[in-house]
């Protein structure tokens, strides 16, 4: 079926946009090389303050809190606090043991109010100067605190993104989910060279305090506050770093209905956001961030759907009249099937979208190359989790941007 | 920065182009030799046929028949090759494109006189069919896919010519005027005009006629 020329010229069009992204990230990649982070060393170590949000966390709060506790830090600098959201399971007899020995403080909310309320309800009672927020279902390396400060290298760092990783691998979707926080890591670096880190993700990323207070905490009515906080301190001028050294563990959705709602959240709110801060748009008063990468990603985004709905177009309509063609031969398939001529379908192959498809491919294979090195994990352990995201993710992803962006328009309601 | 960014993907791209404009260069040039290879194999077809009043039917017709076996296979790939050039998303040289399809419109209109005059001659059981086809036709591709599994069911006792009716080509007209060709797609089958698109089963019970 042959595509109108419109949704050729925006196919092309799309394959050129993401081409552009990947080539900009291998230049800012081959720029950066070898070069050292700027760090700082603390005469004094300041006091950190923990916050552990759980909703519901019954099953793996103990673990994430007793990984908080066996942090290399000193105890008296060191400040736990669990802020238990209403939880309807074992969270809270948990969070309680813990502090009943007074290895934590706990807070407990009535009703359920939401990640960012609860992270503001124990700003106020935070005593570090620094504050870190985990998930309660991620755990975190006994040296990540020291690692994630000395990234403070000046007033202006007002956060420190840890790298992310995915904790346990076992089906195809948590495979593939571990080759993508593998890239976003590495992504997150160099969006850092850019100074355009655009979401300080809710896994142990350590902020300043006073940096926190003055953009008055996180924005309670946001689908994704860890984004939300990160624009909103490039706003107030403050510097994002990340440390690719610093390793953080979460568990990944492993089934597709936890996937899509994940995806769906992430993605509703990416786009609530990029809305929020449109003034940054284009806006050379924030450098690349502004300049770059949050046009490119709004570009890209619909680049997707165009391509998606080509795709729709391309093969549904074609699914269709295969369909019904089928019932004209009376579903002779069989004898279609044998006289098939190979020779034929692989000359068919060679056409300008392939050869542009190998390309971004290529592109594509490289960033995924550059960023396993990069946070020394090897491409052959996840060999085929690589491969699957290389291929067939982004396809997945088109469907639930769809989605996303469907609900955004409807102005849904917001589901956590 | 973003600038040499954009630069180099325009150079990635544009050699991504250049490449696949060359792909279909070279698939030109195939079916451009293939065209004059099955058109001296019409010659030849024409030779043997002339030898047919010296020879006698029983010993020129096993002669024909494998020529116009031969004609057939050759001219199948050019119609396959020119088809998968037709989207256009293939980057192309149109006016080359265009010239091509002509020239084989011309080669498929001496194949099916030729197999015509085959059939006569050698009391031979094949069926002509030919295909007008036009660009604003719905049902055209449906007909396309039943043809093609006509062709694959009856191999060499069917032989499908079919024609593009927007090419401004002399003889294809001719053709056209003929048979009075106004709805696509219309066939003709064994000199027989159906107009409209018809069925697997219509058409196999005329091709038994």
């Amino acid at each position: 079926m042959a595509l109108p020329i419109y949704l050729i010229a925006v196919n092309y069009a799309a394959w050129f946009v993401f081409m552009f992204i990947s080539v900009v990230w291998i230049l800012v990649m081959l720029d950066n090389r070898g070069k050292k982070d700027k760090t700082r060393t603390f005469e004094k170590l300041p006091a950190v303050s923990i916050l552990i949000p759980a909703y519901n966390e019954g099953e793996t709060i103990g673990r994430t809190i007793e990984s908080v506790l066996s942090l290399d830090y000193p105890k008296r600098l060191l400040d736990v606090i669990v802020i238990n959201d209403c939880s309807t399971d074992k969270t809270k007899e948990i969070a309680e043991k813990f502090a009943m020995q007074g290895k934590i403080r706990l807070l407990n909310n009535t009703p359920n109010r939401g990640k960012a309320y609860s992270l503001n309800r124990a700003l106020k009672f935070c005593r570090g100067e620094f504050v870190a927020c985990i998930d309660a279902d991620s755990i975190v390396e006994r040296a990540i605190i020291k690692k994630l400060l000395s990234c403070f290298h000046e007033d202006r760092v007002a956060a420190v993104a840890p790298a992310l990783k995915v904790w346990k691998s076992d089906s195809w979707l948590e495979k593939v989910q571990t080759a993508e926080y593998v890239l976003n890591t590495f992504l997150r670096k160099i969006l850092s060279f850019m100074d355009a880190i655009h979401v300080t993700p809710g896994v142990f990323s350590m902020y300043r305090l006073n940096a926190l207070k003055e953009a008055d905490g996180f924005d309670e009515n946001n689908l994704t506050e860890d984004m939300d906080m990160a624009l909103k301190l490039h706003d107030r001028g403050y510097i994002i770093e990340t440390n690719l050294n610093a390793m953080s563990y979460t568990m990944c959705p492993g089934k597709w209905r936890e996937l899509y709602r994940q995806r769906l959240r992430w993605y509703r709110g990416g786009i609530a956001n990029t809305v929020k801060y449109k003034h940054m748009l284009f806006n050379p008063a924030y450098g690349n961030l502004g300049m770059f990468f949050l046009p490119v990603s709004l570009i890209s985004v619909l680049s997707i759907m165009a391509v998606f709905s080509s795709i729709v177009y391309t093969y549904f309509d074609s699914l269709s009249s295969f369909a019904w063609r089928l019932s004209l031969i009376n579903f002779d398939f069989l004898f279609l099937i044998g006289k098939m001529d190979l020779s034929i379908v692989l000359e068919e192959m060679m056409t300008t979208s392939l050869v542009l498809g190998a390309v971004g491919m290529a592109l594509g294979g490289c960033l995924l190359w550059a960023s396993s090195r990069s946070v020394n994990s090897s491409l052959k352990s996840n060999a085929g989790g690589y491969l699957l995201y290389l291929l067939l993710f982004p396809f997945i992803m088109m469907v639930f941007w769809t989605s996303a962006i469907m609900h955004e328009i409807a102005g849904a309601r917001k589901r956590w | 920065m973003l600038l040499s960014a954009l630069i180099i993907t325009g150079l990635i791209f544009f050699s991504g182009f250049s490449i696949g404009y060359s792909f279909n260069t070279g698939k030109l040039s195939a079916v451009e030799s293939d065209i004059a290879t099955v058109t001296k194999d019409i010659q030849n077809f024409q030779l043997e046929f002339l030898m047919f009043d010296v020879l006698g039917e029983k010993s020129a017709c096993p002669l024909l028949s494998s020529t116009l076996s031969e004609i057939n296979v050759r001219s199948e790939k050019i119609g396959n090759r020119l088809e998968m050039l037709s989207p256009d998303s293939e980057i192309k040289d149109y006016a080359s494109y265009v010239e091509m399809k002509k020239e084989y419109s011309r080669v498929l209109l001496g194949y099916w006189l030729l197999a015509n005059k085959f059939k006569k001659a050698c009391e031979s059981n094949i069926s002509t069919v030919v295909y007008f086809y036009a660009n604003q036709c719905d049902s055209c591709g449906d007909q396309s896919f039943v043809l093609t599994y006509l062709k694959k069911r009856y191999n060499e006792t069917l032989l499908i010519f079919a024609l593009d009716a927007d090419l401004e080509e002399p003889s294809v007209r001719t053709i056209k005027e003929f048979y009075n060709v106004t709805v696509y797609p219309t066939l003709v089958i064994d000199g027989a005009i159906m107009a409209g698109f018809q069925k697997t089963e219509v058409l196999e019970s005329q091709l038994q006629k």
